[in-house]
């Protein structure tokens, strides 16, 4: 029933968030400051957090809208929290509070907010710096005071460890404010591997003078990327290393060397090959040697992926006459259905937190995003509208998605929240985005 | 003390596989690849197995200039043969019993609708299928190769039936 698994998952949830708060309440348990919060909360209820302006010297003084505009952005976006949206109000508390050398705790009280982030910033030749306090409204008393430095110019890196740090403290869940996206652009004439912020920004192109590269996954240290490369009549598969831009082929068997999954500990890599007649998913090491086959069939068996323990594989097959997911022991096997609904399902990712598949199914006629449970089979519809939605991937919380979606003509990248359902568009401009992968 | 030596080598060895530095990795893969083993001085010297070097198709492929290499056909979601087809097919094997030097990579190509990663896997069947085709009419089967552009290259970009069909193909290419 779908209401009796989605309430599973959120009174868990639920317990998570209410158990991350009292573990910092109680002091005898707390892991350092003994800090109490008052605040308890149940399933959807979020924590209201007040993101005054930083107060800001050195060069990069005009960068404090940027700052507070990153931060709101992840907190928000977490899931976990309620940022205050009327800033005006929110910059006039703080004007008193610098003026009057003094926190005026009802006041901050009095717009709503709970949890308060005061902080100072300066943006050096030479390095950025900003401490930041984070305040219990309702206790009156700091709960955290830190200090983040970067390289110069780059206040996005300080802000975004800033905001997983609230995020932990808080709630105990680690945040995804500080992982990346990979995609596939067009932008250059052909398709190139990038990588982007999990928001949007700083993105830069991977892999250069490609026919084509597609099809990207990350190994877990984040190091590098395996991906398809299109070299004259061949495809290869082929790894790049995220700063240093250089190549590595991994495999170029005859046929398909496809949709490379890379294992949680990093060591191997699923793929399809065609390479004895038929596109069947195969286990490899890192390297690209030892590929042992998993599927056997005449079917099409493809875009395989590991679960997060690395027992087992979720893959795609058509053996029902259309494409389903089945999954399998990752020592290979027949392999059990796990899509009922519909009957296109293709695509598969499985959750970090190892529960959910999510997917792309074809509804209506529409290419949608949904999630499958890995023992009760049941769906949950994550997307709506009449644009086609592909490739989904999940982020390492188990909580948000990033998939593309085909509106106007071109692709872009959006990522939701599978608890909210509201899309946050991460791509704008020229080009197609698509085929995203989110770092570990 | 010399068994220390040759452990330490063939652990120098197996450890400099694994990052990619012996054959069957190749360096600079995006230029034109070749294979080149890297063969270490004391090579006699080590113990460990020789791994077969990877089959890499060289070979440059081009437009083939006989009307006998037409485009096949399918139809939406599958990759069988159509009987309208096997006359091409049939083509196509008999010149390539004359001209037995010459080499096929056979493309196969989707429609966009269907999803970017399933319709790589469909391209491929297209391919196999048309390859198991020649295969079955005595064409040696290291003489036709097969890659799938799944929906990457329409030759009509247009979202129309029309366009749908005419993406829908088996393309080949010959070796010089």
């Amino acid at each position: 029933m779908r209401g009796l698994s989605r309430m599973r998952r959120a009174s868990s949830m639920a317990l998570g968030l209410v158990l991350g708060v009292v573990v910092i309440a109680w002091p005898t348990r707390a892991p350092a400051q003994g800090v109490r919060l008052s605040i308890e909360k149940g399933f959807g209820e979020k924590v209201r957090i007040a993101t005054p302006l930083f107060e800001g010297s050195g060069t990069g003084l005009a960068d404090a809208p940027g700052i507070r505009d990153v931060l709101m952005f992840d907190l928000s976006n977490s899931g976990y929290f309620d940022v205050v949206e009327n800033v005006e109000f929110v910059d006039d508390v703080e004007r008193d509070d610098r003026t009057t050398g003094r926190i005026d705790f009802p006041e901050w009280l009095a717009l709503g907010a709970e949890i308060l982030v005061k902080g100072e910033f300066y943006a050096g030749l030479s390095e950025f710096s900003m401490e930041v306090t984070v305040y219990d409204l309702e206790q009156g008393r700091g709960i955290f005071a830190r200090r983040y430095t970067s390289a110069p110019g780059e206040w996005r890196v300080a802000v975004h460890r800033l905001s997983d740090e609230i995020v932990k403290r808080l709630t105990g869940e680690d945040g995804i404010a500080q992982t990346k996206i990979a995609f596939v652009s067009n932008t250059t004439g052909t398709k190139e591997v990038y990588v982007m912020d999990y928001d949007g920004a700083n993105r830069r192109r991977v892999t250069r003078g490609s026919q084509m590269a597609i099809y990207p996954d990350w190994f877990p240290d984040r190091t590098r990327i395996a991906y398809t490369s299109f070299i004259g009549p061949r495809q290869e598969l082929h790894s790049v290393g995220v700063s240093s831009g250089d190549t590595e082929r991994l495999t170029v068997f005859p046929g398909l060397n496809a949709f490379a999954s890379v294992s949680p500990d990093g060591s191997e890599i699923l793929m399809t090959l065609s390479k004895d007649g038929n596109p069947e998913v195969y286990r490899l090491r890192a390297d690209g040697s030892g590929a042992r086959r998993l599927t056997y069939g005449r079917s099409t068996e493809s875009s395989p992926c590991w679960s997060p323990d690395g027992r087992r594989v979720a893959f795609v097959s058509d053996r029902s006459g259309r494409p389903q997911i089945y999954l399998m022991s990752s020592t290979g096997g027949t392999g059990e259905r796990v899509t009922f609904q519909g009957y296109y399902n293709t695509s598969p990712d499985w959750s970090p937190r190892g529960d959910l598949i999510v997917y792309t199914s074809r509804t209506e006629g529409v290419f949608q995003i949904c999630t499958v449970d890995v023992e009760t089979n049941e769906v949950v519809r994550l997307t709506t509208g009449p644009h086609h939605k592909e490739d989904p991937s999940w982020a390492p919380d188990g909580r948000h998605v990033v998939y593309s979606m085909k509106s106007g003509g071109k692709s872009d990248l959006y990522m939701l929240d599978i608890y909210e359902m509201e899309p946050v568009k991460l791509t704008s401009g020229a080009g197609d985005y698509l085929s995203p992968a989110w770092s570990r | 003390m010399r068994r220390v030596v040759v452990l330490l080598l063939a652990v120098a060895f197996a450890a400099s596989s694994v990052l990619g530095l012996s054959g069957c990795a190749g360096r600079q893969p995006t230029e034109e690849p070749t294979v080149e083993p890297d063969v270490s001085e004391d090579a006699s010297a080590l113990t460990g197995e020789d791994l077969p070097l990877p089959d890499v198709d060289d070979t440059v492929y081009v437009e083939p200039l006989s009307a006998a290499f037409e485009n096949i056909y399918f139809d939406f979601d599958r990759y069988d043969i159509r009987s309208e087809d096997e006359p091409t097919l049939q083509g196509i094997a008999a010149w390539l019993e004359e001209r037995d030097d010459v080499r096929v990579l056979i493309e196969g190509h989707c429609d966009e609708r269907g999803t970017n990663e399933y319709n790589m896997a469909l391209g491929e069947q297209r391919a196999l299928a048309a390859r198991r085709y020649l295969v079955g009419l005595g064409i040696d089967a290291s003489r036709l190769r097969t890659i799938s552009y799944g929906e990457e290259r329409p030759v009509d970009p247009r979202s129309t039936e029309e366009a749908w069909a005419k993406n829908r193909r088996g393309h080949f290419t010959v070796s010089e």
